[in-house]
């Protein structure tokens, strides 16, 4: 959560300059990524473009970073294995200012192994790593991972299913797998509680596919619409935001939340992204469309108002959220046509505070995005392909003497 | 008056807005008030020369709401943006930012006379009382950072009429300087509503004038009526702090307990903007009955007991007054 305010606050800029004459302003910014073909992790400075560490795991990985960024978790789905890494970075909020501690990036020590690891979800410093293979989820807080404690518990679903868990206070949302065509998507959540009995009732979500937060809420992605999940009282509330019929026909199967602003961003079709407000009940969907095939998208969780779209034909979208419109387009790396598998080698983008990051697995470089001027500033050659990013970060005080 | 004397006036005030106002003049003022309490105060000044839209509605909580774009929109099209400060709307910032708007913030308690978070301090007293008895421990850590986090000034200013009329008298001076030609209707109706927060005011020192000393102590969720407590003598204690954003912790309910027990509380109540469950087990461990709902950050809709300030006021003082001698 820090990076929402780490550049935001100038009264507590203020504040923190007449209060702590000793302490030093300090921003450190690493980048995590994972590469398309070899088992390892490479962090990079964001800062000033140097590698900091390798590590090497066992596996491809997708890469998720905790809310607190103190965690990064490499989810090896073909080797079978989830592992968790400190960043290095932490933050304290002392309100009136942060402070910020900065360490070398190391493996956690902590691994959770289980047949095709694929969603891995956070809530409230709880991650719920779904495992495919066996339709089970095993959950962690993120306290036992940085004291390097493999502590977790497991929830079982009745079958494999390409799934999704949200450990949820002391609830868990348990997708529900299509008894009648098992390789197909979920069709529902069911929660349970601490003991895994069923809590209410089914929540139909046919082709359940993508989830994502955005503050105090939570969604996930159906073929008919989201489901949306609040804190009801006691027990979470879950209702069900149709699509529109003003919508063209499709589905939205990818799910990121806004930072600073509430709001969902999603795929809709290949060549659209819609804009979801969850908490009303008319005009909740905007449609946006692209040039092109959509290739990844991510918030900027320092400038509420944009968000960023990568699309097959090489560029970079700056989306103004506030408009529904994009308010600038880059192009950045050759074609990446979504012809061919689904995790082929392509672009990924994360935002490193004033920094839009964009990994061109095919050149093995990072491409650098100033994100107030969305021009490009540089690249940072990395060996391999590199593919998943995420980005860890912010601005802090460190105290002298302490 | 002319739109066009009207759009001459304006534009030569107003000079940070040229493109906007040249827009706007011909229509009513655009108004974008923070929650509801402010609209309230926004329309009465206002009247039919604005137009106000309303980001935290009816029963909704400022302190933890979550702006969405079309807010960003709503503050991005405005002419004036009202806003009550001291940190009560901590989204406040992340929004102006991603409206890019031009229009002044203006914050209302400026001018008012603002309280210290004393209740901080009364929290960290506790605490250590608590710890005493064996409730010390790392789940208190969090929350005295939430604590922290509160900026150190009460924000619940509205909660004294005098000051309501400091937010009256800003909203006044932030209409004329964006609609000159508007002005003396904005004093105008200024003054009458003053007058009618005057009488207020009156009527609640009277109400509260038949409530007996020794039984002014009350028990709500979060300390938003520091104000009422300073201006018009009703000591009132929570289990929360000034923001409802960090949940009391088990010490600090279990402190309030035992202050409750200790020092006689006359009644409890739950408030229209908290979730009611803490203040009904602090009601049954106590043997305090539920005295009613008091409306503390916001206004009730249009068909409850408080659709506006003033009956919300009025509506707090009866229900106390109720709960405590009867009615
Ligand atoms: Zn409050």
């Amino acid at each position: 959560m820090r990076t929402n305010w780490a550049s935001a606050t100038a009264i507590a800029l203020l504040l923190c300059l007449s209060s702590a004459a000793h302490a030093e302003e300090v921003t450190a910014w690493r980048l995590f990524i994972s590469d398309h073909a070899e088992p390892k992790v490479t962090v990079i400075d964001a800062v000033d473009g140097g590698k900091l560490d390798t590590f090497r795991i066992k596996g491809p990985a997708s890469l998720h970073r905790s809310e607190s960024g103190r965690t990064v978790f490499a989810v090896q789905g073909a080797a079978g294995v989830v592992t968790g890494i400190a960043s290095g970075i932490s933050f304290e909020d002392h309100g009136e200012h942060g402070d910020i501690d900065v360490e070398a990036p190391k493996l956690a020590g902590v691994e959770i192994a289980g047949g095709k690891p694929s969603h891995f979800v956070e809530h409230n410093g709880d991650f719920a790593a779904f495992f495919d293979g066996e339709g089970a989820a095993r959950i962690i807080s993120e306290k036992a991972v940085l004291e390097g404690k493999s502590d977790f518990r497991e929830m079982k679903t009745d079958a494999p299913q390409h799934g999704v868990a949200v450990a949820y206070g002391s609830y868990v949302l348990l997708s529900e797998p299509n008894r009648e065509k098992p390789d197909e998507l979920p069709v529902g959540i069911r929660v349970a509680d601490e003991a895994g009995a069923q809590v209410g009732g089914f929540h139909a979500c046919p082709d359940l596919h993508g989830e994502a937060s955005s503050g105090n809420v939570l969604a996930f992605a159906c073929a008919t619409g989201l489901l949306v999940v609040t804190h009801g009282d006691g027990t979470p509330a879950i209702r069900h935001l149709p699509y529109p019929h003003s919508l063209p026909h499709g589905k939205t199967t990818t799910l990121t939340g806004g930072r600073g602003l509430q709001y969902f961003l999603g795929n809709f079709g290949a060549d659209k992204v819609v804009l979801i407000d969850p908490t009303v009940e008319s005009d909740a969907f905007r449609l946006i469309s692209l040039p092109t095939r959509r290739v990844h998208f991510a918030v900027d969780p320092v400038r509420a108002k944009f968000a960023y779209v990568f699309t097959e034909d090489g560029q970079l979208h700056q989306l103004d959220v506030v408009k529904g419109e994009i308010a600038n387009s880059l192009k950045l790396t050759d074609p990446y046509s979504m012809d061919g598998h689904w995790s082929d080698p392509r672009p990924r983008v994360a935002v490193a505070g004033d920094r839009i990051v964009v990994t061109d697995p095919l050149r093995g470089v990072l491409h650098l995005v100033d994100a107030t001027s969305f021009e490009k500033t540089g690249d940072i050659a990395v060996e391999g392909k590199p593919f998943n990013i995420v980005s860890v970060g912010g601005s802090g005080q460190t105290h002298e003497g302490e | 008056m002319s739109r066009m004397l009207k759009l001459a006036a304006a534009a030569s005030v107003v000079t940070l807005l040229p493109v906007t106002f040249s827009v706007a003049a011909a229509e009513n003022l655009k108004v974008v008030a923070s929650f509801s309490i402010i609209a309230d105060f926004a329309k009465n000044v206002g009247g039919d020369r604005v137009d106000i839209a309303t980001l935290v509605g009816p029963n909704g909580d400022a302190h933890v709401y979550e702006p969405k774009p079309a807010d960003a929109a709503e503050v991005g099209s405005a002419d004036v943006v009202l806003v009550n400060g001291l940190q009560f709307e901590g989204f406040l910032q992340r929004l102006v930012e991603a409206s890019a708007t031009k229009a002044p913030v203006v914050e209302l308690t400026k001018g008012g006379e603002v309280l210290r978070n004393t209740e901080e301090e009364d929290h960290h007293e506790d605490k250590a009382a608590a710890g005493k008895e064996g409730h010390a421990g790392e789940a208190d850590e969090g929350h005295e950072e939430g604590h922290h986090h509160h900026g150190e000034s009460d924000p619940h200013a509205w909660q004294s009429v005098h000051n309501a009329e400091v937010y009256v008298k800003n909203i006044a001076d932030a209409f004329c300087a964006a609609d000159k030609a508007g002005c003396d209707t904005y004093r105008l109706n200024a003054e009458s509503y003053g007058e009618q927060l005057e009488a207020l005011e009156e009527e609640i020192k009277a109400t509260i004038a038949e409530v007996p000393e020794d039984k002014r102590m009350i028990i709500t969720s979060h300390d938003a009526f520091g104000y009422f407590e300073h201006e018009y003598g009703i000591k009132f204690l929570a289990p929360e702090g000034v923001s409802t954003e960090s949940e009391a912790s088990a010490a600090d309910v279990a402190a309030l307990i035992k202050q409750i027990r200790q020092d006689k509380a006359s009644a409890i109540f739950v408030e229209n903007v908290t979730n009611p469950r803490l203040i009904e087990q602090i009601a049954s461990e106590t043997g305090l009955k539920v005295g009613g709902e008091l409306y503390s950050d916001a206004l009730s809709d249009e068909n409850g007991p408080a659709a506006t300030y003033i009956e919300m006021m009025r509506h707090n003082i009866t229900v106390i007054k109720g709960a405590i001698v009867g009615s």
